[in-house]
């Protein structure tokens, strides 16, 4: 058997796959093994990715061959960055700060522009269109099964938000006091929170079992291969 | 100073981007664009810190004798040989693309894998710790859904994959999503108002 770079690596795959599996037994050395050598080598991709595909071409690139006013642009992230990665040495964390500042505004400002123009308008909108009868009757269906279905989730849409308001005062025993309408529009949220979180189960379980399937499927293809010529 | 510095900076870089967003002016686009770049730049030297910062983290346990420091020697080498092939051949080479799929990729699809029997385990468990109405409805969607979707071997049953799946799904799965999502919008929406405002100071501001 000749040992060539393809069979080192599926072998590799094959016993690290076997390694992680074994987590069904129990967790022992084997598996906590290879969880640190995927931590490793995740942290050491995703560092490597972010200096080819970020740091070099948008600051370095411009840095040592831009153009005069690209080398300018470039001395504010230039700082800002080195002054993030003091942030990894404790004594100098502070001078971080400023950086840290940097990304959390901006962060919020992306934040809340994407909330506002891809959330809430989206799905508001969706909402209000499930009343749009002449689309529904050119799709063949009918007014009244249309009405009903709109209802259902427009009761399913704003139960769901009434389920997730804590505003309400606390009792003398921690609990909080909510009238009976507040109550049961509040029951019926988390009914179809239950359901939403139901069908996201069934999904995560499908894509589990297919990925277990494909794992023992290469378990198999592989230690056959290593005995059939 | 720096009590105030930083919160300005905050402050000021946060409305600039969201004046860019809402405001139909050219220079103020083109001033978002630019600081979202510059974002983006410092998001990149961030991955930096964190690695810096896990590999400090093992360094010391290694350096205390610490219980169980063999490991954080594994992930250590494993880390230094990833990140100093990367550096040398690049993010797309063929010596990444083989890491990737000789580690990473088995890795992760195993771990994906263990969930098909840690989720029945959780399931057994959540009927056994809570068994009320809601975890019945759960678990109950969950087995109707799987049902109307999988391709059964022996017997078709009849209405679960025509009728009952795509009304769950469609109708009340998609109306409590609905719902999660515009509560998360809103959620978002006020937590950066508050970091705008500067009565939120995560990034460490008095």
């Amino acid at each position: 058997m000749s040992f060539s770079p393809e069979l080192i690596s599926g072998l590799i795959a094959f016993l690290l796959t076997l390694f992680v599996l074994s987590y069904l037994i129990g967790d022992q050395i084997l598996f906590r093994a290879t969880i640190n050598i995927f931590v490793g080598a995740s942290a050491g991709y995703v560092a490597t990715v972010a200096w080819h595909q970020v740091l070099a071409p948008n600051l370095v690139r411009p840095l040592l061959s831009g153009t005069s006013a690209e080398k300018m642009l470039a001395i504010i992230p230039l700082t800002l960055s080195l002054l993030l990665l003091a942030k990894a040495i404790p004594p100098l964390s502070k001078l971080g700060t400023p950086s840290v500042a940097f990304m959390v505004g901006t962060g919020a400002a992306v934040a809340i522009g994407g909330a506002v123009t891809g959330t809430i308008f989206p799905q508001v909108t969706a909402t209000i269109n499930l009343f749009d009868m002449a689309a529904a009757n050119e799709r063949g269906i009918s007014s009244s099964v249309q009405f009903l279905e709109g209802g259902l989730m427009i009761l399913g849409t704003i139960s769901t938000l009434v389920y997730f308001q804590f505003t309400a005062k606390r009792g003398t025993d921690g609990t909080y006091r909510r009238n009976l309408f507040t109550k049961i529009l509040s029951l019926i949220g988390g009914i179809f929170i239950a359901i939403t979180f139901g069908v996201l189960l069934a999904g995560v379980y499908s894509a589990a079992l297919t990925a277990l399937i494909e794992r023992l499927d290469f378990l198999i293809s592989f230690a056959g291969s290593l005995w059939l010529p | 100073m720096s009590r105030y510095f930083a919160p300005a900076i905050a402050i000021s870089t946060g409305l600039l981007v969201l004046l860019g967003y809402f405001l139909p002016l050219g220079s103020l686009a083109g001033l978002r664009v630019v600081i979202v770049h510059w974002a983006v730049v410092l998001s990149g030297a961030a991955v930096f810190v964190g690695v810096l910062n896990l590999l400090s983290v093992h360094v010391k346990k290694i350096r205390t004798k610490e219980k169980n420091n063999i490991y954080s020697l594994l992930l250590i080498a494993s880390l230094l040989f990833t990140l100093v092939l990367g550096m040398i051949s690049g993010s797309n080479s063929s010596i990444m693309s083989n890491i990737f799929n000789t580690i990473i990729l088995p890795v992760e699809a195993s771990l994906m894998a263990i969930m098909a029997v840690t989720l029945i385990y959780a399931s057994i468990r959540l009927l056994r710790k809570r068994n009320d109405l809601m975890s019945i409805v759960f678990l109950s969607v969950a087995v109707l859904v799987m049902l109307g979707s999988a391709p059964l071997p022996f017997i078709q049953l009849p209405l679960f994959g025509d009728l009952i799946r795509p009304k769950i799904v469609n109708v009340f799965a998609t109306s409590g999503a609905r719902g999660i999502l515009i509560g998360v919008a809103l959620g978002t929406l006020l937590t950066g108002l508050r970091v705008l405002m500067g009565v939120d100071r995560p990034y460490g501001g008095k």
